[in-house]
């Protein structure tokens, strides 16, 4: 992309945040030195941001907005204006023991605890942002150890059907295992393919017994070797074979190339 | 009549403490639900909604009401965080937005407005279909591009490509002006 985005929707899209690749990098090369291109991006993301209102309502404690005034508090003015100090009353020659003596003792100690306090408060809040990238980390192994779980369940399976995928006479060549399991409707994919000619995509299909094909995903690419992939499929399909087609880049909805790996459920 | 957003924007540059609580008490829940929605974390969500208002507060002089919506940047900038968050991404990325101009099609300064807007959407996102609804879904609220939703799915990235087109055409329809 040169110029201006080809449809109206892919500012849509980049607000949306699916552009990926080369696509987006186009889309950010270009955007910010053209006025009319920002504009429309502006209200993209206005509808976009519109989304919101969909998530169910969610009132946050009160405890926040209490934190928040705390924070305006103790927070350097910054780029703003600062406050203004409260006038100081003149000080008064009584001496230290004159009648202002409590309040040279109170004040230092105030003073000292305020200090505490908010020294206290950071480390606070630094626990609290380590502790959420902490369960962060801890939700995205959780989920690791979720698809490591549906592996093992999918490879000690009674059921579960190991199918190798042959090449085809004339077609690229490629060693690809599915393994099925119908009642759990997941299948999994390991081996190796030739790469696909450009602008195409391999797509692994699983044909049933009764019924059109079924896409089982598309063949991807890891530094080299094929990507080995899980997938969840309608539970319940009795597979004649899988296969896999070359397909337009991207794939589609049936097969319509030609096939170039095929192994027959035994 | 309320305040407008621009007024209270122009007092809390000057400091007023009330208009920040007031800009907090108009916007906080919108944005508490969205946070929630996305991180599906309460002490998350609320921690990135205290981070937003006080980069409001911190800022408020460079965000000009006249290039923007206050809650399209508020939203804009919270969902950035917290997908930042989700995904390990870097999370200083929510600071570059300052410069960015955020158009909502509707005033929603009054909760009568927000109300109004809400049904608008949700009407919209009632008119896709199953597919498209789940695809917009894991793009808005988990952060996927094209091909990691199509790899969730298991959809060939083609559909998810067309799936999700239709469905912007779609919302575009119905939500503008």
């Amino acid at each position: 992309m040169n110029g201006h985005p080809t449809r109206p929707e892919d500012f849509d899209l980049y607000a949306l945040g699916v552009l990926e690749g080369e696509e987006k990098a186009a889309f950010e090369a270009h955007v910010p030195s053209c006025a009319a291109c920002a504009e429309k991006l502006a209200e993209a993301r206005g509808r976009i941001a519109l989304l919101a209102f969909s998530a169910p309502r969610v009132a946050p404690s009160g405890a926040v907005k209490e934190r928040l005034m705390r924070q305006i508090h103790s927070a350097p003015a910054g780029a703003g204006v600062q406050r203004e100090r409260a006038p100081r009353e003149p000080e008064r020659a009584e001496g230290f023991f004159g009648r202002w003596w409590p309040a040279a003792v109170l004040v230092p100690v105030s003073a000292l605890l305020i200090l505490v306090s908010i020294r206290l408060w950071q480390e606070n809040a630094h626990l609290i942002d380590e502790l959420g990238v902490e369960r962060v980390e801890l939700q995205r192994q959780q989920a690791q150890l979720d698809e490591a779980r549906h592996v093992v369940a999918l490879m000690e399976a009674k059921d579960t059907r190991t199918v190798a995928l042959a090449s085809q006479p004339g077609m690229a060549k490629g060693d690809v295992r599915v393994m099925y399991n119908a009642k759990m409707g997941m299948a999994m994919c390991d081996g190796w393919v030739d790469p696909a000619p450009a602008n195409k995509s391999y797509q692994l299909w699983l044909v049933p017994m009764e019924g059109k094909p079924i896409s089982a995903g598309l063949v991807e690419y890891s530094n080299g070797p094929m990507k080995p992939w899980m997938v969840k499929l309608p539970p319940g399909v009795e597979a004649k074979a899988f296969a896999i087609t070359l397909e337009p880049e991207g794939g589609m909805p049936q097969p319509t190339g030609p096939m170039v790996l095929v192994g027959p459920v035994s | 009549m309320s305040t407008s957003d621009a007024a209270l924007i122009q007092k809390i540059v000057q400091r007023d403490e009330s208009a920040l609580a007031a800009l907090y008490d108009r916007y906080a829940s919108l944005l508490s639900s969205v946070l929630n929605r996305i991180l599906r974390d309460t002490q998350a969500a609320e921690e990135i909604l205290q981070d937003v208002f006080f980069q409001l507060w911190r800022n408020a002089a460079q965000f000009d009401p006249g290039r923007g919506s206050l809650p399209g940047w508020l939203v804009v900038i919270a969902r950035n965080r917290a997908i930042s968050r989700l995904r390990r991404h870097n999370p200083s990325a929510g600071e570059e937005l300052l410069e960015t101009s955020v158009i909502v099609p509707t005033n929603l300064e009054s909760a009568v407005a927000q109300q109004q807007l809400l049904g608008r959407v949700k009407g919209a996102l009632e008119n896709l279909s199953t597919e498209q609804r789940a695809a917009i879904e894991l793009a808005y609220f988990e952060g996927l591009t094209h091909s990691e939703i199509a790899t969730r799915t298991g959809d060939p990235l083609g559909t998810v490509k067309t799936r999700i087109r239709t469905a912007v055409e779609s919302l575009k329809r119905t939500l503008s002006p």
